[in-house]
């Protein structure tokens, strides 16, 4: 029952976020949404991922919208939608739908079968090594989106060639991807 | 009873994150949309960890996850920005030109 | 010592191509001495690595539970083509020194290179399927990328596509055989599926069998997947010499030397591999007969003598398919640059307009000659051995496989010959700038006219490396000392038939004046052989078809995001429902 508030203010945040006439008030609506779901992973248990979810989450990302915002200015949002809401809502329902007949009713074990639990850090630095490499590159494409981020609006030529030159940068966005990866070792 | 409750908010969350992108036509939006479906099957993973009693294996997917999401997320809004310099707005209506 | 070797062979092109690219396009001076240096660096830990070869892995990486660990084993096999790749690398870099001087974009050039030197060790030095796959990529996209490398040229572009598309239906056959592999294995560890190859059930072994034959095919260029070589003519002619006829072509014939122990007992196999050596050897050789670009006859030859190999390998004669692959990759690395030379200097690559060039190059026509004589099957040059040895292998199996292979044997001759007299001697058919090739493109040239002439005395010694670190391969590698080589092969009857072939071959162009009866005759076939025996019109249809589905499946576009992400969210409904069903 704990997670009830937290669940129900979830939903009602991203609901805010989604329905948000202005960019910034949604980004923070969505930080919203992330604060409360670390929170619901620190009762959980999983500290770790909880701390990773509320400073990267709830945090870069959030800086990441709000300057995104500050650079391309607040666009007035009009509120007609391409396509039908009517449809959307109804694919919508269909899927939850169907998900909930998958999941309902839950399978009933009194004990799961737990494994011999090792901690988090050994798990995830001893089985999982591909996700680590896998993530060590994702990080590096997304240290070539935020250059994308900060790219000025030049001739195709001079612009291709400010990327490969431009040093300060990427510097920048590789202390925060390494002050990233940190918080990931936590 | 705690899971049955959990379970049904990841669905709420999913959903309301599904139709704002189907209905969402700011690219900033839609980024943000997508950012509440990922951060669903965050949650998602943990939970099920839990209950399959695998958790270590739920919260290394989740962290994958974050990452992977942190990255959309990045690359999502260079995309924007670069679709507002261009095409002078954010609205994704302007970004069917191929087809024309 | 080993382990650092392999990390060394691997990392040293990488480092090279990192720096390279670093140092910037304004440092050429920079960028062509650590593209030189780190080649060379390469090329040295990979020959030494030859003494250290062992058959257990020498680099191990634990990846987590789910795909084993990576490991790299410097058994006999990979090594040696390791070092083909390093060296004949090495010796192409130096020779783009002069061959591309004054380019432009020159960092992506050698940083390409480079990249794929690295990857080439990787593959054939790797122990793990999943690794083998990932660097089997990267090559092709290496290849993709240096035949684009004028990317302000059409063809160029169109032929990059092309090889790249056609690689890709291989490496999708290998990724299917892998996958078919690792579901009843559980392990993607290459020795283990070698091991357990006889304990699988039957018709996984056969899908893995064929998805490598199919990825074999289509990266090593044999029927019907060939068609990508001849486009691959639009790279710089050093590109071509390393990677469409020295090193990644030879990467099929690798993969199925390495897995003909687990796959030689797959009903139908052997033949198959038998049969697509065959016609492609022999497509190979006519289609050089036919054509009247220099670098596109060296294409086809190469298609033809990797279906000696390929074949070789069909008819079981392991050690022969590998002496000839080290042979051809040496020859023909020799040829391609020595054309290379000639197109330097004459600016154009139609055999037509060249002509008497021997008096203007004879350091090129030496070399030339010398790899010419060697694919023709001449003795004493080190082509000549390693066919022997596989027509010899072919008899064993199936006489009827060893004829279409002895009049292959005549053809290559004949081409060859052709060739060799329509560029250097003749009657010169253009004014030319008469010089002979620079001192960067002499020591390359230079020192592989050497192998050319003295690489098959290490026949003995050879055999013996892959013998004593292959267990798998035990049954079909008997390989005795290179005297015992040669006196076997001289004793052999089908050695002095052969010989008499490609004496006909030759004797068939020299008396081509005397002929014409019998050449008219050929016409027919030498128009279908123009036009690519209609391989290329299939192709053509294909690409057609699938541009035209493509332009219909256009209207389902509105290209708004909001309507797609309706159709991906209509799937997941349908997937579900599915799996509803299912259950």
């Amino acid at each position: 029952m704990e997670f009830l508030p937290l669940l129900i203010g979830s939903v009602a945040f991203a609901v805010f976020a989604v329905r948000a006439v202005r960019l910034l008030h949604a980004a923070l609506w969505l930080a919203g949404v992330s604060i409360l779901i670390s929170l619901m992973l620190y009762r959980l248990g999983a500290w770790e991922i909880a701390i990773i979810e509320l400073s990267v989450g709830a945090g870069l990302v959030t800086v990441l919208f709000v300057f995104a915002i500050a650079v391309i200015g607040d666009e007035a949002v009009s509120v007609r939608s391409l396509t039908p809401k009517s449809l959307a809502a109804a694919l919508t329902a269909a899927v939850l739908i169907l998900l909930c007949l998958f999941l309902f009713p839950l399978p009933v074990e009194e004990n799961p079968t737990v494994q011999v639990e090792t901690t988090f850090a050994v798990s995830f630095w001893q089985d999982r090594v591909l996700d680590a490499l896998l993530q060590v590159m994702l990080i590096f494409a997304g240290v070539l989106g935020v250059m994308g981020l900060l790219d000025d609006p030049k001739p195709r030529v001079a612009a291709s060639s400010a990327a490969q030159a431009e040093n300060t940068a990427p510097h920048d966005e590789e202390s925060i991807a390494d002050s990233h990866l940190e918080e990931e070792r936590v | 009873m705690t899971e049955t409750l959990l379970l049904i908010g990841i669905l709420a969350l999913f959903g309301v994150g599904l139709y704002g992108m189907m209905i969402l036509h700011n690219f900033i939006k839609l980024v943000i949309a997508l950012q509440i479906l990922t951060k669903t099957a965050v949650l998602a993973f943990v939970i099920a960890g839990e209950m399959n009693g695998q958790i270590q294996l739920g919260q290394s997917l989740a962290l994958t996850v974050i990452v992977a999401d942190t990255m959309v997320a990045v690359v999502g809004l260079a995309l924007a920005v670069q679709v507002r310099r261009h095409f002078g707005t954010l609205d994704i209506r302007a970004l069917s030109t191929l087809k024309r | 010592m080993a382990g650092l070797l392999v990390l060394l062979t691997i990392l040293a092109p990488w480092g090279g191509a990192a720096s390279v690219l670093l140092a910037g396009d304004q440092r050429h001076k920079t960028q062509q001495i650590a593209a030189v240096l780190c080649s060379v660096i390469a090329a040295f830990a990979a020959l030494l690595l030859l003494a250290f070869t062992v058959t257990t892995p020498s680099v191990e990486y634990a990846i987590g539970g789910v795909f084993g660990t990576f490991t790299f084993i410097p058994d006999g096999l990979g090594t040696f083509l390791a070092a083909v790749a390093t060296t004949i690398g090495s010796l192409t870099v130096i020779f783009s020194l002069d061959y591309m001087h004054g380019e432009h974009q020159l960092g992506r050039y050698y940083a390409l290179v480079l990249l794929f030197i690295g990857a080439m060790c990787g593959l054939v030095l790797s122990g793990n399927l999943l690794l083998l796959f990932i660097f089997w990529e990267m090559t092709a996209l290496c290849s993709y990328a240096l035949i684009s490398f004028h990317n302000d040229d059409p063809k160029a572009v169109a032929g990059g596509i092309k090889a790249l598309v056609i690689t890709q239906i291989g490496g999708v056959g290998l990724l299917v055989g892998i996958l078919a592999a690792y579901t009843q294995l559980g392990t993607l560890d290459i020795n283990m599926l070698i091991a357990n190859a006889g304990s699988l059930p039957a018709d996984a072994l056969t899908i893995t069998a064929f998805g490598f034959l199919i990825a074999a095919a289509a990266k090593s260029a044999q029927v019907p997947f060939h068609t990508w070589l001849p486009g691959a003519m639009e790279a710089p002619t050093p590109v071509s010499a390393l990677i469409h006829a020295a090193t990644m072509v030879n990467a099929g014939v690798y993969l199925l030397a390495r897995f003909y122990p687990a796959f030689a007992a797959v009903p139908g196999w052997t033949s198959a591999v038998l049969i697509v050596g065959m016609i492609s050897a022999l497509f190979g050789a006519l289609m050089a007969l036919s054509t009247h670009d220099l670098k596109r006859a060296l294409a086809y030859s190469t298609i033809s003598q990797l279906g000696f190999m390929v074949y070789a390998i069909g008819a079981g004669g392991i050690f022969a398919s590998q002496f000839h692959l080290l042979n051809h990759a040496v020859f023909k690395a020799l040829l391609f640059l020595g054309a290379g030379a000639v197109i330097h200097t004459m600016g154009t690559r139609d055999m037509r307009r060249m002509g008497g060039l021997s008096r203007a190059m004879p350091f090129v026509r030496n070399v030339f000659v010398i790899g010419g004589l060697a694919l023709a099957g001449v003795p004493f040059f080190n082509g000549f051995w390693s066919k022997e040895l596989i027509l010899e292998a072919g008899l064993e199996t199936a006489v009827w496989s060893f004829v279409v292979m002895l009049i292959t044997a005549g053809l290559t001759a004949l081409y060859t010959l052709r060739m060799i007299w329509l560029v250097f001697f003749g009657e010169a058919h253009a004014a030319f700038p008469a010089h002979d090739a620079p001192n960067f493109m002499r020591i390359a040239l230079g020192m592989l006219a050497i192998g050319v002439l003295g690489i098959w005395l290490l026949a003995g010694a050879f055999g013996h490396l892959l013998e004593s670190t292959l267990p798998y391969h035990e049954s079909v590698l008997h390989v005795d000392s290179t005297a015992d080589m040669i006196s076997a092969l001289i004793a052999a009857p089908a050695t002095w038939l052969t010989l008499a072939v490609i004496g006909v071959g030759f004797a068939l162009w020299v008396l081509r004046e005397r002929l014409t009866a019998f050449t008219n005759s050929l016409a027919p076939l030498m128009r279908a052989a123009a036009a690519d025996f209609g391989f290329e019109w299939l192709n053509r249809r294909i690409v057609i078809a699938a541009q035209s589905a493509a332009v219909n499946l256009r209207k389902t576009q509105t290209g708004q995001l909001n309507w797609n992400i309706v159709g991906i969210v209509t799937g997941l409904v349908a997937v579900l429902l599915v799996l509803m069903v299912g259950r």
